[in-house]
């Protein structure tokens, strides 16, 4: 698999402050990599630099094989970005602004396939004022795919959407990928991220604190796995204690293990069980860490 | 529309009261002064206010900045901008020059060519280059009308632009000769009858606010 964007050494400073201090990942071509990150962690730094619109202080930077502040002309032909807040012409109609987009580029993409990969056939002649905030979005990523790029910025594309109109959105996202498109994700949204992302990189204090896929991020979070069931009542009654080699905590009714191996946890767990007449664990659930709990874990060093 | 509407409007209702019979102590009949003045207002009003205007809601809807993210140059799009106004602006010229010679029988001199069409060439870039310095100091879409406005049409008035008799002090005519409304009117009165102004001074007017605006829409433009 081919490389889309090659990053490494970067730095920037603004004025003396340094933003980015050392910055390497790579994105293959066909994935979906999400950037994360605490505000003011320089991922908007990061994307603007890629994007062509800010000359880095410092690092080697490679987009499509191009330098993106010394090719900005023409990587913009290849790339297509979805800003955040970026309006439309007020007169505009749906179709009408599409083509008008398709104008800018050599090698334009179809319009009717445009339409349907972002499902407004059906609002191809309403006056983009009119459109709802979700209809808007999908419009924004119709004019970023008018030149048919082969990579796509994607700035939180949902931000302030209802759950269906998200779902829309992932949708459209989704029909990307499956077109071969590579795709650089920022969001705020862990459960987008995790859903979208083929690999995440957290950016902090200026550098990547890690990259990989959600499991692997997990991983180097050392987020335990949670197994959880309804405490038995001898249990609650404290005349039967836990496992003593699993760390067990009972709150409420609820008995929670946490285990960074969890087939032995459950092994040991049921071994228990048998072994005190316990039966089966009613409720027993195994909780794999998600990427907001890695994520809070590396970025505000843990919850719990 | 309302592009159109005021010079045309103006030219009508103030044209059938003053424009006609010669300007007192002159032999200048006042239509030769009053309909290359409104051409120049027409001028102004495309140019300068409507430009200004455009430009400021098109940065402030976030237009601009997605233009940026295509492969067209900036100059490219610039350009086209410019171009579209130049067109308005040849468009209301022509139903001015129209109207004012069917109506008031105001028609250019043969001779006076060269200064209509240097006058309209430069008027447009001058104004044009003006309407982009305006919407990088308007701060909102909603400020850039209101500025425009404040700015020229006091200067119109006492440059004479609606009455060539408009008494002002001699100080302030010679302030007002300073910018560039009068410098434009007086190119193109030129081009309707041969009056004695100082048309070196009125190209240089012109071209020293052209190459101004163009150097501070060049330092504060901006795409977002």
């Amino acid at each position: 698999m081919s490389t889309a964007i090659e990053v490494s050494g970067l730095t920037m400073s603004y004025a003396d402050r340094p933003v980015l201090t050392g910055v390497d990942f790579e994105v293959k071509t066909g994935e979906v990599f999400c950037l994360l990150g605490p505000n003011g962690a320089g991922k908007t730094t990061t994307v603007e630099i890629l994007e062509g619109f800010r000359q880095r202080t410092g690092g080697t930077v490679s987009v499509l094989g191009m330098d993106p502040r010394a090719q900005s002309a023409r990587l913009r032909e290849r790339i297509g970005i979805v800003l955040q807040e970026c309006g439309f012409p007020r007169q505009a109609r749906v179709a009408e602004l599409i083509d008008s987009w398709r104008a800018y580029y050599r090698n334009p993409r179809d319009l009717e396939d445009l339409l349907q990969v972002v499902e407004l056939t059906r609002d191809r002649n309403v006056q983009v004022r009119r459109l709802s905030g979700g209809q808007r979005r999908r419009l924004d990523l119709a004019l970023a795919l008018a030149g048919d790029p082969d990579l796509i910025f994607l700035d939180e594309p949902t931000t302030g959407f209802d759950p269906e109109s998200r779902r829309r959105c992932w949708a459209a996202i989704e029909n990307l990928r499956t077109l071969g498109k590579t795709i650089v994700l920022t969001t705020h949204y862990l459960d987008e991220a995790e859903r979208l992302a083929d690999r995440v990189a957290i950016l902090q204090g200026g550098r990547i604190e890690v990259a990989g896929t959600v499991r692997h991020v997990a991983r180097q979070a050392r987020v335990k796995t949670k197994i959880k069931f309804a405490a038995p009542e001898r249990v609650l009654d404290g005349s039967l204690a836990p496992p003593r080699c699993l760390d067990v905590v009972v709150s409420g009714e609820v008995a929670v293990c946490q285990t960074e191996n969890s087939a032995t946890a459950l092994r040991e767990l049921l071994g228990w069980a048998a072994a005190n007449d316990l039966g089966d664990l009613d409720d027993l659930s195994v909780e794999t860490p998600t990427l907001e709990d890695a994520y809070l874990e590396l970025v505000s060093g843990g919850t719990n | 529309m309302f592009t159109f509407a005021l010079p045309i409007a103006l030219l009508l209702l103030i044209g059938s009261t003053t424009a006609t019979g010669y300007l007192p102590g002159t032999h200048v009949e006042s239509q030769m002064i009053f309909v290359p003045s409104i051409i120049a207002f027409g001028v102004i009003v495309a140019a300068y206010v409507n430009l200004g205007a455009k430009l400021a809601t098109l940065r402030h809807d976030g237009v601009l900045k997605r233009i940026r993210t295509t492969p067209l140059p900036a100059s490219a799009y610039l350009s086209g901008v410019l171009a579209s106004t130049a067109a308005t602006t040849l468009a209301i010229t022509a139903c001015i020059v129209a109207i004012g010679a069917f109506a008031f029988g105001a028609v250019p001199r043969a001779s006076g060519l060269p200064e209509i069409a240097g006058g309209l060439f430069l008027g447009v870039v001058c104004f044009g280059a003006l309407g982009l310095a305006l919407s990088s100091v308007a701060g909102s879409a909603e400020s850039a009308s209101p500025i425009a406005n404040a700015s020229y049409l006091p200067l119109a008035i006492m440059s004479g632009i609606f009455d060539p008799t408009f008494p002002v002090p001699h100080w302030l005519s010679a302030a007002v000769g300073l910018f560039p409304v009068r410098a434009l009117a007086q190119i193109l009165q030129q081009g309707y009858t041969p009056v004695v102004h100082a048309p070196a001074t009125d190209l240089l007017v012109l071209l020293a606010w052209t190459a101004a605006a163009c150097a501070f829409a060049t330092w504060r433009f901006k795409w977002h």
